[in-house]
């Protein structure tokens, strides 16, 4: 398995026997000197460095803009202050921020958007008055927590709510032939003061003092309440994105809005690397054990495994490294599997010695980065789950005892001594989920529909953005998938996609070659920009739902798979992801700031290539991932989704895909590869040792699942439609109880009874003509001369 | 009856069909003795009926009173008594001839309660602007509690004084025998002015009406 073949992978793709020979002469070169290519150097995170995040935000056909709000900012000011702006003491700032607030609510709309731009311009960090980078961020920090402090966030929030409904600017799109950045312009300078207060407010810096954090949490606090009418600014944005794609708003910048949208949900529900935390405390309040090990810090202690032979493997398939691969694989069937823990036959894996990917596990070791060779322990703790316990257990009493224990994990009575030390080793490696806690907690409500009461629903940030996408989350879905679509590198444009270059194309398209090649780039960062936005976006989404109830996110990822997200991500797989990851479309020397600050050197076609030596684009490793976490999350455990993926043929994709030498990335891709192992059939695993050697390697092994050689293709049939139909009923049974309590959907019978004396009384009885008439008869038979022995309501058992 | 009552225990009420100079005719109540849930608001009103010149007095909270409801409490009030001005805006204060909200000549401001931009009459302006403040301090998502208000919400009191006192500057600039009159019976832009530069909710320059330099005397709000 230590074929590396990265280095081969150009010549492969020429094809032809002399390409095949040098190919394979590379190999046994390669594999004498270990890996070749360097892993890549790419670092998962919530999002990239500041500086790139700001950069992206802006399209570099924008570039001539900046300079706009520096003149309508020193016109403004200096007509009445000689200072710059960056010797002014902090009151006198404040004048005239309150004075450029008062001119954003003027009626007029020049002098509505002369200010706005004028702050802006403030919030991008007076770069008129820089002359390094260093220094455009440290005013741009200061101003923007004096705008915050000034109210300017909830000021532009609001008319960020009025541009969007602005009718006239929408009429005037529709009836353009091609809307451009023009028509975008209002929207893009509202949306720019925004995203570079939330942006620059939640970057921790070293010398942020205790007033910074405490207006930070404030601000967190603030972004997830809702704004202006009831809709808090994650909504406000949602709605913007459907109506962009309803067609109604051709002119929204789109790409400003999903990253506004993806900052906003960031920050208002917390990063990746609190969500790790906040799962942690929900787990240890749910009296579970804490998680055994986290996903990106494990990945980061991996290696990325070598690429993929297919080729090779075909041409040779005797050669080295199969060998010890099968045994290791036999090994692995069954229970005797080594946990970590337990000294195994440490001998046999001497033989073994020379194989660097295989391993076995004394105990679970964090291996030093720089370390050459792999380590030789999994990198793991296997887990189990307890229905798999359960199912071993009546597996077993079937066969040994003859009948079964209903749910008695403790009886071992009649099972010879291996299958206790089984039960033994599963039993350690029990790992409950809260979404199992969950579900169990959901079926015991329905089940108990009054004794077991309604739970406190938490009323955190996430809960609060579930009940208010709730109504819409379809449509919001639909129109994420839509615009990932057509961002897509591999979809073509039709006319009848959607149009998403609005805010990136000019009015006057270019002529000069530096300037369409300008154009070019830069329509392909927007592209590669908006998939990383949606990417991020809905894996933030699905894992705080996940958190916060498992319903909730299988709400959402219902709809996911109904809107077909699965063929979409395959698709979007479904190209040269090496050169996709190298693209280089940006072009440094006018992104943002460093476009406004020193001398600008004239573009030509040489200096648009200069200032990049990355090997990849971190974007788009960014996306890669992302997209590959939200497959993940989408058919963990869901069998006809995972179906789906080979019914998609998502194997050949998700192996090319391995070719990418990043750990975190070749994890989840394997994960995939693994669900289906299954599936697959004989002769696929037969031609893929190397990759089912790598899954060996990295991928958690569950005990008990017979994932290599499982082959239960008529053993559970799959009915897509019944499976999902049976998650729609528990979601929608988990929504309609939670969420409509206006029109109560429960059995009348299992209401409590009403003894209000005032509402009985009040009830509306309709009387019979024959009773009203007969009434004093009734009363006196039924009510004076029946002696009715009340006291007998009071005892205690009364026979009736 | 009423006045049995005084003398065991004191019942501040305005009950229906008292008249309006025995309105909150009342002994004083320490500020410590209030338990209810609006003592701060209790105890504000209270200093108004005392002097309702004595700007910094009424301005001057208790010792350990939280600053944010403090704010929110006083912004309640001037958003109450503003209403009075409101009205008698209405009698002069035309749409014909106040089309706009205008202060001084510059400025004609957008009115936040609709959705498009609009410019409203003045008078519509003014009745908008309170009505919008009433609702973002009565709204239950931002202040659930009198008692103890979120940092992020204080924040939103600054936008709320910047809008209203808009009210204060149009009717001084456009409607000034009726400001000057209605100024000095409750002092209510001084103390409004006071209050904004006191918690730095609004800067100097921004408060156009020229009413803390030219008063050095407490008593008489106009020249």
């Amino acid at each position: 398995m230590d074929v590396p073949m990265a280095g081969g992978l150009a010549a492969k793709r020429g094809g032809g026997l002399p390409k095949l020979r040098e190919l394979l002469r590379r190999q046994r070169r390669d594999s004498d000197s270990q890996n070749d290519s360097p892993d890549l150097d790419f670092v998962y995170g919530d999002a990239d460095r500041y500086t790139a995040e700001i950069a992206e935000f802006y399209s570099y056909t924008e570039e001539p803009e900046f300079a706009l709000g520096q003149k309508y900012f020193e016109e403004d000011f200096h007509c009445y202050v000689s200072d710059k702006w960056s010797q002014l003491d902090e009151e006198r700032k404040r004048i005239h921020i309150f004075k450029l607030l008062d001119n954003v609510e003027s009626a007029k709309r020049a002098t509505r958007m002369k200010a706005a731009r004028a702050i802006l311009y403030l919030a991008q960090g007076v770069f008129g008055e820089c002359s390094s980078e260093e220094d455009q961020f440290r005013w741009c920090r200061e101003n923007v927590f004096l705008f915050y402090q000034c109210g300017v966030f909830s000021t532009f929030v609001e008319l960020l709510c009025m541009e969007a409904e602005n009718s006239v600017a929408a009429s005037t799109a529709l009836r353009k032939p091609a809307v451009s950045i023009v028509d975008s312009t209002d929207l893009r300078v509202v949306m720019s003061v925004l995203y570079s207060m939330i942006v620059t407010i939640n970057t921790e810096d070293e010398n942020d003092t205790e007033e910074h954090r405490q207006l930070r949490e404030q601000f967190r606090a603030e972004l997830s309440q809702p704004v202006h009418t009831d809709d808090s600014l994650t909504i406000v944005l949602f709605v913007m994105v459907t109506k962009f794609c309803s067609g109604h708003a051709p002119h929204f910048p789109i790409k400003k809005i999903l990253l506004l949208l993806w900052k906003t949900v960031m920050y208002s529900l917390g990063t990746l690397t609190e969500y790790n935390n906040m799962k942690k405390i929900a787990r240890e309040k749910a009296g579970l054990q804490p998680v055994p090990e986290e996903t990106t810090e494990v990945a980061r202690n991996m290696r990325a495994s070598s690429p993929p032979t297919g080729v090779g493997d075909i041409l040779d398939p005797q050669r080295k490294g199969l060998k010890p691969n099968k045994r290791s694989l036999v090994k692995q069937n069954g229970i005797d599997e080594p946990m970590p823990g337990e000294p195994e036959n440490g001998d046999e894996e001497d033989e073994n010695g020379k194989d660097n990917d295989s391993d076995e596990d004394d105990e679970i070791m964090v291996r030093p980065p720089d370390t050459p060779r792999e380590p030789r322990v999994l990198p793991w703790t296997p887990k189990v789950r307890e229905k798999e316990l359960d199912n071993f257990l009546d597996h077993t009493r079937a066969k040994f005892v003859g009948y079964q224990v209903g749910s008695d994990r403790e009886t071992l009575a009649g099972l010879p001594q291996p299958i206790h030390e089984g039960v033994g080793v599963l039993k350690k490696h029990v790992y409950v989920s809260l979404s199992e806690l969950q579900i169990k907690r959901e079926e015991e409500i329905n089940k108990h529909p009054l004794s077991m009461a309604e739970e406190t629903i938490p009323n955190n940030p996430t809960e609060i953005l579930y009940q208010a996408m709730l109504p819409n989350l379809p449509q919001y879905m639909i129109s994420l998938l839509k615009i990932l679509l057509a961002a897509a590198p591999t979809s073509k444009a039709k006319t009848d996609s959607i149009n998403i270059l609005a805010d990136v194309l000019p009015e006057e398209m270019p002529i000069t070659v530096p300037q369409s090649m300008k154009l070019g780039i830069d329509v392909n960062r927007h592209k590669e920009i908006i998939v990383k936005a949606i990417s991020a976006l809905l894996l933030l989404l699905l894992k705080h739902f996940k958190l916060n109830h498992v319903y909730q996110f299988e709400f959402m990822s219902q709809h996911l798979v109904f809107a077909n997200c699965i063929p979409l991500v395959l698709k979007f797989f479904n190209q040269n992801i090496q050169s996709h990851i190298a693209t280089k479309n940006s072009i440094h020397l006018i992104d943002f700031p460093s476009c406004v600050i020193g001398d600008q050197p004239e573009l030509t076609a040489d200096s648009l290539e200069a200032g990049d030596n990355e090997v990849f684009c971190w974007r788009n490793v960014f996306a890669c991932i992302n997209l590959l976490r939200i497959l993940n999350k989408l058919t963990k455990w869901k069998h006809s989704r995972t179906m789906m993926l080979v019914v998609f043929k998502s194997a050949p994709i998700l192996k090319r895909a391995l070719k990418v030498k990043q750990p975190l990335m070749q994890l989840y891709v394997l994960k995939l590869l693994k669900v289906q192992t299954k599936y697959l059939g004989r002769q696929w695993r037969k031609s893929n040792m190397k990759t089912m050697s790598a899954i060996y390697s990295k991928v958690r092994h569950r005990l008990n699942d017979d994932w290599v050689f499982g082959n239960d293709m008529d053993a559970r049939p799959w009915d897509f439609q019944a499976e999902e139909c049976a998650l729609r009923a528990c979601v929608d049974r988990f929504n309609s109880r939670r969420y409509e309590q206006t029109y109560p959907n429960k059995d009348p019978e299992l209401e409590s009874v009403d003894n209000n004396l005032q509402s009985v009384l009040g009830q509306c009885i309709e009387l019979s003509e024959e009773f009203k008439r007969f009434y004093e008869v009734w009363l006196d038979r039924e009510v004076f001369s029946t002696q009715i022995d009340w006291d007998l309501l009071l005892k205690d058992n009364i026979i009736v | 009856m009423a006045e049995e009552q005084k003398e065991t225990v004191i019942v501040r009420r305005v009950r229906p069909g008292t008249k309006t100079e025995d309105f909150q005719n009342w002994e004083d109540q320490p500020f410590e003795d209030m338990d209810s849930t609006l003592a701060v608001q209790q105890y504000i009103q209270q200093s108004i009926a005392n002097d309702i010149s004595n700007v910094d007095g009424i301005l001057a909270a208790p010792d350990g009173q939280d600053e944010g409801v403090w704010k929110y409490e006083h912004l309640r009030q001037f958003c109450l008594e503003l209403n009075g001005i409101a009205v008698k805006l209405q009698g002069e204060c035309n749409p014909d001839t106040c089309t706009q909200m205008t202060a001084t000549e510059q400025w004609i401001f957008l009115c936040a309660a609709h959705k498009t931009p609009k410019e409203c009459p003045a008078i519509d302006y003014t009745r908008h602007t309170l009505d919008g403040a009433a609702c973002l301090l009565n709204s239950n998502k931002y202040f659930p509690s009198r008692v103890s208000i979120k940092e992020s919400s204080v924040a939103k009191l600054g936008s709320v004084c910047r809008r209203i006192y808009r009210i204060f500057s149009h009717a001084y600039f456009h409607h000034r025998a009726l400001f000057d009159e209605h100024e000095n019976e409750t002092h209510l832009c001084k103390r409004f002015t006071t209050f904004v530069t006191k918690y730095k909710l609004m800067a100097k320059d921004n408060l156009i009406v020229p009413i803390l330099e030219e008063t050095p005397n407490p008593t008489e709000s106009e020249a």
